[in-house]
């Protein structure tokens, strides 16, 4: 469904993401691990098309992405939940929701894609009319991926979705993922808790300062003990 | 003095406040979206008295014709401004001073093809309706009704679609978070087109309503984007609430130094206004605190 091969991603003078090769298969979750600065999220905003890859191609479905402006992706189903929620704060959280649903392939879908995010986050009907900005980390995640959701997405790419939340919300967020898997959503998942994107990836991609160092099933990579003591911190 | 022409300089305050909220609510909506100042207004102010002169006087359409015949003019220009000038500035380095630098140039050069192709002479606009009424012994001229009730209607129109509409919702958007909203499929430099379009009508607005009061000259607007920025930064920059309070305000405040002290004090007394609420409210009346 999505393939990426041999990416080289700058900031300005500085390279960061280094002849990155990789694929996801459609119905899959596939997540991409490493460091800080391991350049996983630079991976996802290039593929979402805030940056532009110096060298390299993004095919996804046939069409390649890396010449198409970012909104235009989203079109094509390909929806980023970015680091840091990055919700609108001053707009309430049904406002945040139906403006998810911009794509004009969404905009039909609107009320029955409401319903559906509402059933799986109960909180954020409750919620629906407080601002966005005034909720706790864990439901503005929450938000942030109902309001992804809302675009009825293809193809989900999550960025540190467990960054700075509680472990309760953090398996409740995971099991939103898998929920969200089974009803044919392509997953592609960027985590610094490797544990547990390992423990729900079908496939993994280990990458070190921008290079690719390993991959392979989840549970493989759960169960080596080099990977395990020289990537994971495990 | 009497309380009846207390009244009256109160109603004249709300019609230069109806001027200078329109004018501060295209800038206002303009830093919001690109966090930009644009000293180019004054001139979309400008060519929409020119418009409306051109189009009543030469054209002999009707005022309800000429003036949106004149938005939509001063919205072309705003637009072109947008695509020609900022549209290749953004995201580049530079980008905290080469637009005020940039449109500072449009504006001079804008003045300058004013004056060259309609000359210095100051023009005249008859007033749109004529006579007035007598409320409780107060004499208030149509035309000054007129100016007060558009205004009011034409911001609540842009209220409206900013809270309710698609389109204004995408703006609202692409002010809060860029980012987040090129990730939901916002087209941004669509969101900046449309910006500076409806900013330029609105200021062609505060001049069509204007001008048969005053006059239209090339070097109309260089007065007023002072103001109409004290506006904003009074309201709190980026805000359009605040935009409109402080342009009621100011317009309130200076017409009562008019009348209660004289007309020589007008800009003290707006500039001091301008400090005293900067001192308690740093961000302005309606400003959030994040700047």
């Amino acid at each position: 469904m999505l393939d990426v091969g041999n990416l080289d991603v700058l900031y300005g003078d500085v390279q960061v993401v280094w002849d990155l090769s990789f694929t996801v298969g459609r119905g899959e979750i596939v997540t991409l691990l490493g460091a800080n600065g391991a350049g996983k999220s630079t991976t996802l905003k290039t593929i979402s098309g805030l940056l532009r890859p110096r060298r390299g191609t993004i095919i996804f479905d046939g069409t390649p992405l890396d010449t198409l402006p970012a909104h235009r992706i989203v079109t094509l189903g390909i929806l980023q939940v970015p680091e840091g929620r990055r919700l609108w704060p001053g707009m309430t959280v049904l406002e945040n929701l139906r403006l998810g649903a911009y794509p004009a392939s969404a905009r039909a879908q609107v009320e029955t894609s409401l319903e559906r995010v509402f059933a799986l986050f109960q909180v954020l009907a409750e919620r629906r009319g407080q601002l966005a900005g005034t909720l706790s980390g864990g439901e503005q995640q929450m938000l942030a991926i109902g309001r992804a959701l809302m675009a009825r997405p293809r193809l989900l790419m999550l960025d540190e979705p467990s960054l700075g939340l509680g472990p309760k919300v953090v398996e409740r967020i995971f099991e939103v993922i898998r929920d969200v898997s089974r009803q044919d959503v392509t997953i592609l998942l960027v985590e610094q808790n490797a544990h547990l994107a390992l423990t729900v990836a079908d496939h993994a991609y280990i990458l070190d300062t921008g290079h690719l160092v390993r991959s392979g099933a989840g549970p493989e990579l759960l169960a080596d003990a080099d990977v395990r003591r020289a990537y994971l911190g495990l | 003095m009497s309380p009846g022409l207390i009244v009256e300089q109160i109603f004249n305050g709300l019609v230069s406040g109806a001027v200078y909220a329109l004018m501060a609510s295209g800038l206002s909506l303009i830093w919001g979206t690109l966090k930009m100042l644009n000293f180019a207004h004054g001139e979309f102010y400008m060519l929409g008295g020119f418009g409306v002169y051109f189009g009543l006087l030469l054209g002999g359409l009707p005022p309800l014709v000429a003036v949106p015949l004149a938005m939509l003019g001063a919205a072309g220009v705003g637009m072109l401004l947008e695509r020609l000038v900022i549209h290749s500035l953004l995201d580049k380095p530079g980008w905290d001073v080469s637009p005020v630098i940039a449109t500072l140039g449009v504006s001079i050069l804008l003045q300058n093809l004013a004056l060259h192709l309609w000359g210095e002479r100051f023009k005249n606009i008859p007033y749109y309706v004529d006579g007035g009424i007598d409320l409780f012994g107060i004499r208030m001229a149509w035309q000054r009704i007129v100016i007060v009730g558009v205004t009011v209607v034409v911001i609540a129109v842009v209220v409206t679609l900013l809270k309710q509409s698609r389109w204004g919702m995408a703006m609202r958007a692409t002010a809060q978070d860029r980012d987040a909203a090129v990730l939901a499929g916002i087209d941004i430099h669509a969101v900046y087109l449309w910006t500076f379009g409806l900013a330029a009508a609105l200021a062609a607005l505060a001049a069509a309503m204007l001008a048969p009061i005053y006059s239209v000259n090339p070097w109309m607007g260089a007065a007023l984007l002072l103001k109409a920025f004290i506006v904003c930064v009074l309201g709190g920059l980026g805000s359009l609430g605040g935009a409109i309070l402080g342009g009621v305000l100011l317009g309130t405040a200076e017409s009562l130094t008019v009348v209660l002290w004289s007309s020589e004090w007008k800009d003290v007394v707006a500039f001091i206004l301008l400090i005293l609420v900067l001192w308690v409210r740093p961000a302005g009346l309606m400003g959030t605190r994040e700047w």
